[in-house]
């Protein structure tokens, strides 16, 4: 994974201490917090219900033990002993001490890592498929190319007060694991039929209160011109994104109103000027950011097979977590390990410090030093040999992350909703927590196979509910909470967006509706082999409409 | 009161702030500054954050300085125009960042071409005539200042803004 080198260090070291001045500042008086807003946003640094939330990035994901043991000391010793990982691949702490935030800076960048850019109107924190350097369906790896991006958007001068927040993310393979058409950018990236590297360029994706899909602008942009090209499509955002209305100033809306051809050939023009300056990437400097992520030496370990053959078969448990929670890795003889931040009846995403100290060690005995956060809230250990997936499973059953859930029913995401955000308008957890245990049951969960819930607590759609299979939105209507449901989203290649079944249902009625979707789909699906994604395009949402409110009209 | 601040320090009697001299040279709108492009004497010109700079190429040699507004300290536009001025068109001629510029802004004004600024509140003057801007020395990409490549990645630069 990337390293810190002498200019990464003094750059921290650097943003450290310019946001101890800015907070010294504030705390003087000198600034207001008007002015002081965006500063702290730029940094991470929330207000929220009751307290300060700081967000601390964790680009593309990607993780090593230090890191992980440093994100745990963090939560004992300045934070209620937990954090909790978010859909952009970070983790926030929700009670941090505003005058502790530049110690806990200092901490972090002991161990390469900041808060940089992980709010604020800026290029936020740039995310990559979860399983990227492991996966066997990927090109190449896509981290390089986030770091890259990464570097680049740092404190970047022309576009730090964009109209509105703005972010990247990549992958390198056919399956969509990143959700890149719900990204103001998503790069996918692909090899020519001469073998040179490429970016399929999709622009305007986005949710919150007008969800809109990505349009595709490229088929293929060679990689030398990757800095140039994001350089021209934030340039002309940054001229012509609206600024009169914060839910319109997403790039999303100056796709939408300008049109997409139209804006191509502004972004097109805009590149032509810049394309062969100093953005243009030479290869060497590509190949010196690819060293870095140069994957661990694995040896063969071919015993594995066997071994886990008779492990599964004594025991019904760990083969139901090797199906669920184990994916296969581009060497025949490893596994990529999803470890589930979903337990039943739990708060999607949390960790404690012991958890995450679980997982550090874990990952230096089993995993390479390496670990991943997914934008769906759970961990990733994407080098585990198959010999070591027993001791690995009896090692997380003990700390309560060996939860066999992995894209069913109960791994949902949810945003931190009315308990934490000062933002919603309804509660995301309890209704998380209570659907979890609704169908908690394992045999229950494989009847209904995948199924992703997703959960946000306001308009802004950080639960990603709209492309949820199947979203719930919370809305507050007349002082009291209320549950808008949609079907048939999806973040995915094929991406959709869900469709709102109709009125809204409260906190004690959501779980029976939910419940009422899961029936009409195991009773209407073709087979057991049609997930409900694909019934809900074939069967559309009638049928769902009619159970969830027919009895209803029938009693009126 | 205004200042005018620059890295050399405070402007005393700065010629561009309306009221500095008897008859002061106004800074014009786009509009008339095309429009008086004919006249001989170097004028100024004050653009809002929607103009379009390119607009501005056919009488650039003839501009003493470019004012770009910041309306509120959110509208980031001017960082873009300011870019466009500087490396598209090659103006070399003053460029002034107007109405609300954030003491915490100026570093990033300074590298994407802003040379003068002017200041109202009172703490930001306080720091800025004692140079004691709150900017990070090292950048991770190109813009408009004057930039030295280091060893590195060569989309990676350095620029010697604060001494």
């Amino acid at each position: 994974m990337y390293r810190y080198d002498e200019f990464d260090h003094a750059f921290v070291a650097a943003r450290v201490s310019q946001f101890r001045d800015q907070v010294e500042r504030r705390l003087s008086g000198e600034i207001s917090e008007d002015a002081f807003k965006p500063l702290r946003l730029m940094n991470g640094v929330y207000l929220q219900l009751h307290a300060y939330m700081l967000r601390v990035a964790v680009p593309y994901g990607t993780l090593n033990s230090r890191q992980m043991r440093k994100l745990a000391h963090i939560a004992r010793t300045y934070d209620r002993g937990y954090g909790h990982f978010t859909t952009r691949q970070n983790i926030q702490y929700n009670w941090p001490a505003l005058s502790d935030v530049p110690a806990i800076l200092e901490e972090l960048a002991e161990v390469e890592m900041h808060s940089i850019q992980t709010s604020g109107n800026c290029i936020r924190n740039v995310t990559a498929d979860h399983f990227a350097g492991a996966a066997a369906d990927e090109v190449a790896d896509p981290r390089p190319y986030a770091e890259i991006l990464r570097q680049w958007s740092s404190v970047h001068p022309e576009f730090s007060y964009l109209p509105r927040k703005f972010k990247i993310a990549v992958i390198a393979s056919g399956h969509d694991r990143a959700a890149i058409q719900t990204h103001d950018i998503g790069l996918q990236l692909k090899q020519d039929d001469q073998g040179r590297f490429g970016f399929a360029v999709w622009i305007g994706g986005g949710q919150g209160r007008t969800p809109l899909l990505a349009k595709k602008i490229k088929d293929f942009l060679p990689e030398s011109d990757l800095l140039s090209y994001v350089t021209a499509i934030v340039r002309v955002y940054n001229l012509h994104g609206r600024r009169d209305n914060k839910y319109k100033a997403r790039i999303k809306i100056l796709v939408h109103e300008t049109g997409v051809e139209e804006l191509t050939r502004e972004i097109d023009a805009e590149w032509a000027h810049i394309r062969d300056g100093e953005l243009k990437l030479p290869e060497a400097d590509i190949a010196a950011i690819n060293a870095y992520f140069t994957p661990p030496e694995l040896v063969d370990r071919a015993e594995g097979w066997g071994e886990l053959a008779a492990w599964k078969k004594s025991d019904p448990g760990f083969a139901d977590w090797v199906g669920r929670n184990v994916a296969p890795h581009r060497h025949p003889d490893y596994a990529m390990v999803t470890i589930s931040l979903k337990p039943i009846g739990g708060i999607p995403g949390d960790a404690s410090a012991d958890q995450m100290d679980a997982v550090a060690r874990l990952a230096e005995e089993y995993g390479h030093d390496e670990i991943r956060v997914t934008h769906e809230q759970n961990l990733v250990l994407p080098h585990v040999a198959l010999a070591d997936l027993e001791p690995l499973y009896r090692a997380l059953l003990a700390d309560g992350l060996a939860t066999a859930n992995a894209g069913l029913i109960t791994d949902i995401i949810a945003c931190p909703g009315l308990d934490y955000c000062a933002l919603a308008n309804a509660r995301s957890i309890p209704v998380a927590q209570e659907i979890s245990s609704r169908f908690g049951d394992p045999a229950r969960q494989a009847e209904i196979g995948d199924l992703k819930i997703k959960i946000s607590g306001c308009i802004n759609a950080c639960g990603h509910h709209h492309v949820g299979h199947i979203g719930i939105l919370g809305v507050e209507k007349k002082g009291t909470e209320l549950y808008q449901i949609s079907l048939g989203g999806s973040g995915d290649e094929n991406a959709s967006i869900g469709q709102i079944t109709g009125r809204g249902f409260g906190p004690d009625e959501i779980t029976d509706a939910i419940e009422t979707v899961v029936e009409t789909y195991l009773a209407s699906r073709s087979s057991a082999d049609e997930t409900f994604i694909e019934c809900y395009r074939r069967i559309g949402a009638e049928p769902f409409k009619a159970a969830l409110y027919n009895s209803e009209a029938e009693a009126a | 009161m205004t200042v005018i601040w620059t890295q050399n320090g405070i402007v005393e009697n700065d010629p561009w702030v309306s009221g500095a001299a008897e008859d002061p040279p106004k800074l014009l709108p786009l509009a008339e500054a095309l429009e008086h492009a004919q006249d001989n004497a170097a004028f100024g010109v004050v653009l809002q954050p929607a103009d379009d700079v390119r607009k501005l190429e056919p009488i650039l040699d003839r501009i003493a300085i470019v004012a770009l507004p910041f309306p509120v300290f959110s509208d980031g536009r001017g960082f873009s125009q300011a870019m466009l001025l500087r490396q598209r068109l090659g103006y070399t001629g003053e460029l002034r960042a107007v109405g609300t510029v954030l003491l915490d802004q100026v570093p990033l004004m300074l590298r994407t071409g802003f040379d003068s600024f002017e200041v109202e509140h009172v703490p930001t003057i306080e720091r800025l005539s004692k140079n004691r801007l709150p900017g990070i020395d090292l950048h991770y990409q190109p813009a408009a200042d004057k930039a030295e490549a280091t060893l590195g990645y060569s989309w990676r630069r350095t620029a010697i803004l604060n001494g």
